[in-house]
């Protein structure tokens, strides 16, 4: 095969970029012409910022009771009255799901908070902390990594209980590890540049010179960092609560809408494919912000 | 060999920090079984009967005495006994341990072909258009929820297809349908780090002077491309071995398959921290060893990676 076909394949990733592929790393990263925003990029914010709202505020998108059908329309298909269809105690499913969005978006961002916190401190004081810190933090890591991840959230809620909040804070605690490590290279990165050792031989005390030199400057590897796991914890929250171990009935939650669903696929699969395709459409919405993001701080650090 | 050693070492205390870190997480926080169905007045329990239950589980000796006990008996083989049953935790992993052995090596299987497929189909597809949609299959395939895959191959293949019975023993093709859903799911990190490799091998000088010589293309697929683009994927292939674990509880319980996965839904559901416990060291034993077997092959396919021992001082 030529290798022209091989630089056509190339250039159509550049304006059509996987929106899998972590960016950044290799020759097949997305190419940013200009500050020009890819169309699949604003589509994927479009979902994002839907999926926000009806987090912050369902009933402006689903006027129906989420919580209390009317058990005589129970399973019906989609139709004008019930876009999705009902459940089978007759819940509105468009409604269950919008309202849905309040437990799995607000989860995982709490999931996502505690891992960036408890993550970039973990991170920093291994890199910048006093030298004894460093092998203890950086063997609990080890330890976290050596756990598989669901595994990890599995453990964590087994001890907190089963609740929504919980899984939130479990999942947040199994994914600390990829942030610490993260948050300790960039530091170690960053630590040796003139503008912090100015900023040092200044004067700045030491606290001063992380938060206001530092921290900006890991940032940005931060955040689309957080955006893709946050992907990873719409993902882990959906299954740990179509496990049962998240939000519990009759709280909608989309992994748990799925596990109810599952009973009645044959008569009313669209209980499955209606809250399942949301949560495909959110993650996939979610990975291509992150590659963009990763890829303009690619892009900027060149 | 020296180094061998130095990472069986780590490998031993990571194991221990992580039987350590599990049973804090586990025992200082309340809510085992033992303690619920004791304090549950409708139970019936004398005092006396409640003293002997606790001294029977061992739930009556405070939690540094019951870790310093079960970790001397851990090292011995001895993981305890489930508070939910009774019956010993090693006894109960071992059973569960085969199904599950069975099942991931299938899906592991069914990882590698998928891998090589979408790799040659990003590589040799016809048109433009048709590489690029082997090229973002994994990152469709990564937003897919394993529940979702495994509700939908049950319902379409044993259901309505009627090819699989999952009632008792189904056969061969009983296993070989979630392994399927396991090994697709937990496929994308794989593929897209092969396809990447490939693709960035292929564009190298020198393929394109073996091309230039008319080597026929198979030999420089095999000879030339292969073993650059499996070198990074082998990594990979260490963590997907976590994705794998993972996967096998959600993959279990939905095929109710009996199983380390299934086990594991099982005592977390009940709160059976010793089998719990006992499951994680497990999994993060078979995990490790996993990547240490990685990083030991990977310097004989790679001469440029030296063991990290040469460099040390």
């Amino acid at each position: 095969m030529p290798s022209s076909a091989h630089d056509t394949l190339l250039a159509d990733l550049g304006t059509e970029p996987d929106p899998g592929i972590e960016a950044g790393r290799s020759g097949t990263a997305p190419r940013l012409r200009g500050r020009r925003i890819p169309p699949t990029v604003v589509l994927s914010v479009l979902v994002i910022v839907v999926v926000l709202v009806s987090a912050v505020a369902p009933s402006l998108l689903a006027g129906q009771d989420p919580i209390n059908g009317v058990p005589s329309d129970k399973l019906a298909s989609m139709s004008g009255a019930h876009w999705l269809g009902t459940d089978y105690l007759g819940r509105d499913m468009y409604s269950r799901i919008v309202h849905g969005a309040r437990t799995s978006v607000l989860s995982a961002i709490l999931a996502v908070a505690v891992a960036v916190s408890l993550g970039t401190v973990t991170g920093l004081a291994a890199a910048l902390g006093p030298r004894w810190l460093e092998t203890p933090l950086m063997r609990l890591i080890d330890v976290l990594l050596a756990i598989p991840s669901l595994l990890l959230a599995m453990v964590f809620v087994a001890a907190f209980g089963f609740s929504s909040a919980n899984a939130a804070v479990a999942v947040g605690l199994s994914m600390i590890a990829s942030f610490a490590r993260v948050a300790r290279i960039e530091a170690l990165r960053v630590r040796s540049a003139p503008y912090i050792e100015a900023a040092e031989v200044a004067g700045t005390s030491r606290v001063g010179v992380v938060v206001v030199h530092l921290l900006p400057n890991i940032a940005t590897t931060l955040i689309s960092l957080a955006v893709l796991e946050f992907g990873a914890a719409i993902l882990a929250l959906s299954t740990l609560s179509f496990l049962g171990f998240g939000a519990q009935p009759p709280d909608p939650e989309w992994g748990q809408l799925v596990a109810e669903g599952a009973n009645f696929f044959y008569a009313a699969p669209w209980l499955v494919y209606a809250p399942a395709a949301v949560v495909v459409i959110v993650v996939l919405a979610v990975n291509r912000l992150s590659t963009y993001l990763d890829a303009r701080a690619f892009d900027e650090s060149l | 060999m020296k180094q061998l050693l130095r990472r069986a070492g780590v490998l031993a205390l990571v194991l221990f920090l992580v039987y350590t870190l599990v049973f804090v997480v586990l025992v200082v926080l309340p809510g085992d079984p033992i303690s619920n169905r004791l304090s549950d007045p409708d139970a019936g329990y004398t005092p006396q009967t409640v003293d002997l239950l606790k001294q029977y589980y061992g739930v009556d000796k405070p939690a540094a005495l019951r870790y310093a006990e079960g970790l001397l008996r851990a090292l011995h083989g001895d993981l305890g006994h489930s508070l939910a049953d009774g019956q010993p935790v090693t006894g109960k992993l071992a059973d569960a341990f085969a199904p599950t052995l069975e099942l991931g090596g299938i899906a592991l299987l069914v990882v590698l072909i998928l891998t090589a497929l979408v790799g040659l189909g990003a590589l040799y597809g016809r048109v433009p258009a048709l590489r690029v949609a082997f090229m973002s299959v994994p990152s469709l395939v990564y937003s897919l929820p394993v529940y979702l895959v495994a509700v939908v191959f049950i319902q379409a293949f044993s259901f309505q297809l009627g090819w699989v019975s999952l009632n008792g023993d189904g056969g061969f093709a009983a296993t070989f349908l979630p392994a399927c859903v396991l090994g697709i799911t937990i496929s994308p990190p794989l593929i897209q780090v092969f396809v990447r490799s490939l693709i960035n091998a292929d564009r190298l000088p020198h393929i394109t002077v073996a091309r230039a010589r008319g080597i026929p293309e198979l030999r420089i697929l095999t000879r030339h491309l292969l073993p650059g683009a499996a070198l990074p994927s082998l990594t990979v292939l260490g963590i997907t071995i976590g994705y794998l674990m993972s996967g096998a509880v959600v993959t279990e319980t939905v095929f109710t398959r009996y199983g380390l996965g299934a086990l594991t839904q099982k005592a977390v559901q009940q709160h059976d921290q010793p089998v719990l416990l006992g499951i994680v060291v497990v999994n993060a034993a078979v995990f490790m060893l996993a990547n240490l077997l990685v990083d030991v092959v990977y310097p004989r396919f790679d001469p440029r990676v030296q063991p990290r021992f040469s460099h040390a001082k």
